[in-house]
């Protein structure tokens, strides 16, 4: 039978994979200007142990999105080829924002089930004080 | 000394709740996990009314547990990713869960001290 403390490591892997996918939008935003940088994403997928799903979340490796390079044009800068343009990043920043609100919801969504987990477990516990 | 049939149920009642409520937390945290399908548990029937199905030897339907339920997949739409899971639908299921257990709380402590009461230890 799954306990409390289960329910707990299932819903805190959660916030471990959201904040995890929130680092990775920051580097995205922050990276939003550098010439040649590829977005980052991750995908979650569902923790098995022996074959069966645990309820726990896993978050894959970090993944290049592979969609072309903005071409931006701009003779002046340094990085520019004979025709005046450069590679800029690929990161879409309402995209990354749209994603960042996600994770966001989805954080929430996962601390406010484990803090009513840990009152069901307290007011497990009260009767054992009484 | 066998615990009090009312207490034993409440017992159940609340375990079952725990266990709604972990399937419950395993569905939102994979809102976001591609093909990830929303599971839940049929309702808490300790009497195992005519209706459902009853396990009538170990290993049947639930693989060795003993306890009167068990998960089931819910079919319903997905999401373009192939995701079922409605966040709606799971805050009402944990709220579901919550009061559930709460009431078996309640139950099995009332039970406690009608039990203290008759051994003239009241409150």
């Amino acid at each position: 039978m799954p306990e409390f403390g289960d329910t707990l490591s299932i819903l805190a892997s959660g916030l471990r994979a959201q904040g995890q996918r929130l680092r990775h939008v920051s580097e995205n935003i922050s990276n939003a200007d550098t010439p040649g940088y590829r977005r980052k994403t991750v995908a979650f997928s569902a923790m098995l142990e022996g074959g069966r799903e645990t309820g726990e979340i896993r978050v894959g490796r970090v993944m290049l999105d592979r969609t072309d390079l903005r071409r931006v044009h701009d003779p002046s800068h340094p990085m520019s080829d004979e025709d005046g343009y450069f590679d800029a990043s690929n990161v879409n920043l309402i995209t990354e924002i749209a994603d960042a609100r996600e994770a966001q919801r989805s954080y929430e969504a996962n601390l406010k089930m484990f803090e009513q987990t840990r009152r069901m477990s307290g007011a497990l516990m009260d009767i054992l004080k009484r | 000394m066998q615990m009090p049939a009312i207490m034993a149920l409440a017992a159940g009642a609340a375990q079952h709740a725990a266990a709604r409520q972990a399937t419950t937390s395993a569905n939102m945290v994979n809102a976001d996990t591609p093909g990830y399908r929303p599971r839940d548990l049929t309702a808490f029937d300790p009497f195992g009314g005519a209706a459902s199905a009853r396990a009538t030897r170990a290993g049947h339907l639930l693989g060795g547990h003993d306890r009167p339920w068990r998960e089931v997949t819910e079919a319903g739409p997905l999401d373009p990713n192939g995701n079922g899971v409605d966040m709606e639908t799971e805050i009402l299921r944990a709220t579901d869960a919550q009061r559930a257990h709460n009431r078996a709380l309640t139950v099995y402590s009332s039970s406690l001290d009608i039990l203290r009461a008759s051994i003239g230890r009241g409150r």
